[in-house]
């Protein structure tokens, strides 16, 4: 979500402080997703301060069957910096979508989308991060 | 590559199928992907979101954040609780059935509990009863207990004996007749409350022939009249009255089971 470890740490740090203090406060929420939910506003908060990422049409291609070869030769961080570089909510959709930990209906609660807006962020989001790889990784190489 | 034809919503939850099965657990995401799994560019989609989600589990996490989820499952399903469980439609709606299910088999339980071998012809009988004009009996004027020696003489009735607890009631007429499956029936009308008394062969077992017995007085009730049966030598005798249980137990309390 935030391309930043330092900054993910803090924003965790907080929304754990926050949750304890519920907790003591005996106001525990009753919404399972709420630590989620926190923690993406807390991401969204932080993400406005310092560098911002230019709002540029990004190229898209088609999915290529040697795209998971082409991740293979990735750097996580590449990755972390690129989802976060994407803009919300589409961040979020990707963010949430390949933590897997997640069914389609609980990404729709805690990004608040429709579902015709997630397949499309989804789709858009993985034909772009092809056209990305392409220029990153080229196909010939990652064979 | 195999072309598929999905519907527009099937092609938009194929977009976001998700890339565990155990994340698979709405139905129409499942049809989704069944629909959508013949297909090339599904299979692409699907190797790609596994590469990328294997990348992501590579993020190393530091250990001081680690620590704080012990748990493999960080989610906590919402708690159960009984109200809101009450409240759903449908579980109102099949709880409501069951209760009406329970309490129709509880009445025909009571019911079938309150049998005996010979109540059915019993409850014929109490119907008879109410029916019946004191004019159509022969009038005879004894104690109740005497008239078993008039059934054996006159009609050939063995065993026809009235039990001891209404033996001394004193009669009013008595007459014999055969019910509708053709069994010799003896009806005697008494003074006390009103009573009629019924004497009537014993329901047999299709097979063998035997007497079906039971032990004891059983109550049976029709139409605002109640009846207190007893089996004995393959004869039951009925003292049946315009009223409740209550007001035949006095007779029989000494005695019953």
């Amino acid at each position: 979500m935030l391309g930043d470890a330092r900054k993910a740490q803090e924003v965790f740090h907080a929304t754990l402080r926050e949750a304890t203090l519920r907790s003591a406060n005996g106001e525990t929420p009753s919404d399972p997703f709420w630590l989620f939910r926190d923690a993406r506003w807390r991401c969204l908060e932080a993400s406005e301060h310092g560098l911002q990422a230019e709002a540029v049409e990004l190229q898209e291609h088609d999915l290529s069957p040697s795209a998971p070869t082409q991740i293979e030769r990735l750097d996580v961080n590449q990755l972390a910096i690129w989802i976060s570089a994407a803009p919300e909510p589409q961040r979020t959709a990707l963010a949430l979508f390949y933590l897997d930990e997640f069914n389609h209906r609980e990404i729709l609660s805690l990004a608040e989308l429709k579902i015709g807006e997630l397949s499309r962020l989804l789709a858009n989001g993985r034909r772009q991060f092809q056209a990305w790889l392409n220029t990153t990784v080229p196909q010939k190489e990652a064979k | 590559m195999k072309i598929v034809r999905l519907s527009r919503r099937q092609r938009l939850l194929a977009n976001c199928a998700p890339i565990s099965e155990e994340r698979m657990n709405d139905r129409s995401m499942r049809a989704a992907v069944f629909c959508a799994r013949g297909s090339g560019e599904f299979a692409n989609q699907q190797s790609f979101d596994r590469a990328v989600a294997a990348l992501v589990q590579s993020v190393p996490v530091p250990p001081e954040i680690g620590d704080w989820f012990s748990s493999e499952n960080p989610i906590v399903s919402p708690k159960w609780r009984w109200k809101k469980t009450a409240q759903n439609p449908a579980v109102l709606s099949i709880g409501i059935a069951l209760a009406v299910i329970a309490g129709v088999f509880m009445l025909r339980l009571f019911e079938h509990l309150q049998d005996f071998p010979g109540s059915g012809t019993a409850q014929r009988l109490l119907t008879i009863a109410s029916s019946t004009r004191s004019v159509l009996l022969d009038p005879v004027r004894t104690d109740a207990g005497a008239l078993g020696d008039l059934f054996f003489m006159k009609h050939q009735l063995e065993h026809y004996d009235v039990p001891p607890e209404f033996a001394d009631f004193r009669t009013l007429g008595c007459r014999v007749f055969d019910d509708d499956e053709g069994h010799r029936v003896a009806q005697i009308w008494v003074i006390e409350k009103k009573m009629q008394f019924f004497l009537f062969p014993a329901e047999r077992n299709a097979k063998t022939g035997a007497a079906l017995d039971f032990s004891g007085w059983r109550y049976v009730e029709q139409e605002g009249w109640t009846g207190v049966v007893q089996e004995r030598n393959g004869v039951c005798f009925m003292a049946a009255l315009h009223g409740r249980e209550k007001d035949l137990a006095p007779y029989v309390s000494k005695t019953k089971e």
